[in-house]
């Protein structure tokens, strides 16, 4: 079977707001950078649209999705999920020898949304959680936080560190708009924002539109010099708010599945944390990220808050994670927020990640969650 | 090659926005069989659960137990213990609540799974592990907010 890998990708947005701008612009200005050198009407052969109706503010918001990323009238459709659940199908896609060349998008406009609260608590199960009144529909993300701590004895520097890093690692990142250069006490000396986070460990919102352009081997160099391969990538869905009583807090185990597929897609036989040279990881909380590298088998089980502490996952450290800064810096893009880690690591991969280039790399791992209140997790292996 | 991006407007002048409104927010929900008894379970100030095959009691009750079986509605009694916890402080807008709310994730000493609810705990109190019970209104109504808190 073929090999697949990405061959262009485009982005437009990364700001809290982009007033001028409607999502569909967003669609087709991300789209238009992604086919600079393709022409969406010869070479793409299907389309994948990622969004969600709810963030629209339009029920059965497929309808807008074709034209503004070229897929009118040929093979399209919309998955109500994360970006990088677009990238899973794309991959499928290709692999079934049906279609040579796949475009995939996703965005989010959370300016533009006036409840977006009430939204998020709207997610929450009707019967057993949405009538009581937690005062923010993302406390449930604490729940997990607390279980996460209290099991592998984590302290609060240790999230404090995870939101240090990403502040000060986006700085060098023009599409990290909340980066700023913040220290440990600072983070340390703010309230409680959802115990055991300060504001800072939450991430904030902005908008953007991401496409990814994705290639069948043998069509590879018609796009790219520099193509990016997806060696493994894996999904899987535990639980959510509906049914709570099933779910394990504290820890993510459909980051587990999701990990475990990935690798085997991969063919990758033993130790993930030799074959890859860093990862953008799932970190909208700050506890999220050592627990996603554990979950991921980066870490062993209740390692991730020490090597964080010792400096490992830094910018010049043994394994960087999110050395683009992360959702911390870089905001949430709702359902393009999977896609703004893997454009991280592709432009890390091709060498064009300007001043937050690292040196030397030529594997990644690219993790993320759907976020509160589901448990679906997407993770995926690339290669330069 | 394609034509490019549009020129962007700057002014906001330029710019025009309308408001709108999302038509979702009437809905009747269905709480399925073994939800409908949850709910008058609360209305009689009980917590039912579900028996399954298994001999353990699932809580809250769905209809089908995890062995695909039916189970049967059976009450929830004795101690709840914090599985987890966490106190909100904000709400997403970064506006400070009057008072922290306090939330556990609890589940039933003599029972599995459990429920999401406040805690009348005083914070430097409250750990996981710590036992507690649910204290409901007098005024009650058959939905979960008939629980008061546990304490």
């Amino acid at each position: 079977m073929s090999r697949v890998a990405i061959v262009g990708a485009g982005y437009y947005g990364f700001k809290p707001q982009t007033i001028d701008l409607s999502f569909q612009d967003l669609m087709f200005e991300s789209s238009s950078r992604a086919y600079a050198s393709i022409d969406p009407r010869k070479d793409i052969d299907a389309f994948v649209d990622c969004q969600e109706d709810m963030w629209e503010g339009i029920a059965i918001a497929d309808e807008f999705a074709p034209e503004p990323i070229g897929g009118a009238l040929r093979p399209t459709f919309t998955v109500a999920g994360d970006g990088l659940q677009g990238i899973a199908h794309a991959y499928m896609m290709i692999k079934s020898g049906y279609f040579d060349v796949v475009a995939v998008e996703s965005h989010g406009k959370p300016s533009e949304i006036k409840t977006l609260q009430d939204i998020y608590r709207f997610a929450l199960d009707p019967q057993y959680i949405r009538p009581l009144e937690p005062g923010n529909p993302l406390f449930y993300a604490g729940l997990d936080a607390v279980a996460y701590i209290k099991r592998n004895n984590v302290k609060r520097e240790h999230l404090a560190m995870v939101a240090v890093k990403n502040k000060n690692n986006g700085l060098r990142n023009e599409r990290a708009s909340f980066s700023t250069k913040i220290t440990l006490d600072e983070v340390l000396d703010s309230r409680f924002s959802i115990y055991p986070m300060s504001k800072y460990e939450i991430a904030p919102f902005s908008d953007a539109s991401i496409t990814f352009v994705l290639s069948s081997e043998e069509n590879v160099r018609k796009f790219t010099d520099t193509p990016v391969w997806i060696d493994g990538i894996g999904f899987s869905t535990e639980t959510g708010s509906g049914a709570t009583q099933w779910h394990e807090f504290g820890r993510m185990k459909s980051m587990r599945e999701a990990s475990k597929m990935a690798y085997r897609v991969a063919g990758l036989d033993g130790n993930v944390d030799k074959y890859v040279d860093f990862a953008e990881v799932e970190d909208r909380f700050s506890f999220m990220e050592p627990l996603t590298v554990e979950e991921v088998m980066l870490a062993k089980e209740g390692e991730a808050h020490k090597m964080l502490e010792k400096g490992d996952f830094c910018f010049n450290g043994y394994k960087p994670i999110n050395p683009s800064g992360g959702s911390l810096s870089m905001g949430v893009q709702l359902e393009a927020t999977g896609l703004a880690r893997l454009l991280e690591a592709y432009l890390q991969l091709i060498n064009k990640a300007g001043m937050h280039q690292l040196k030397g790399v030529s594997k990644a791992l690219v993790a993320t969650w759907r976020g509160v209140p589901t448990y679906s997790s997407v993770v995926a292996l690339l290669s330069a | 090659m394609m034509d490019m991006s549009f020129e962007k407007k700057g002014r906001l002048e330029d710019i025009v926005v309308w408001p709108g409104d999302q038509e979702v927010d009437k809905f009747v929900y269905t709480p399925g069989i073994h939800g409908t008894e949850f709910a008058k379970g609360l209305k009689d100030g009980k917590i039912l659960g579900m028996k399954c095959k298994d001999g353990k009691v699932y809580v809250p009750p769905l209809t089908f137990c995890p062995d695909f079986s039916k189970g049967e509605i059976a009450e929830i009694e004795g101690d709840w213990v914090v599985i987890t916890y966490t106190i909100v402080y904000e709400d997403m807008y970064g506006n400070f609540l009057e008072k922290p709310k306090v939330i556990g994730f609890l589940k039933p000493v003599n029972g599995e799974g459990g429920l999401i609810h406040y805690l009348n705990v005083p914070i430097e109190k409250i750990n996981i592990g710590l036992t507690v019970r649910p204290v409901f209104k007098e005024e009650r109504v058959g939905n979960i907010n008939d629980i008061k808190y546990f304490e």
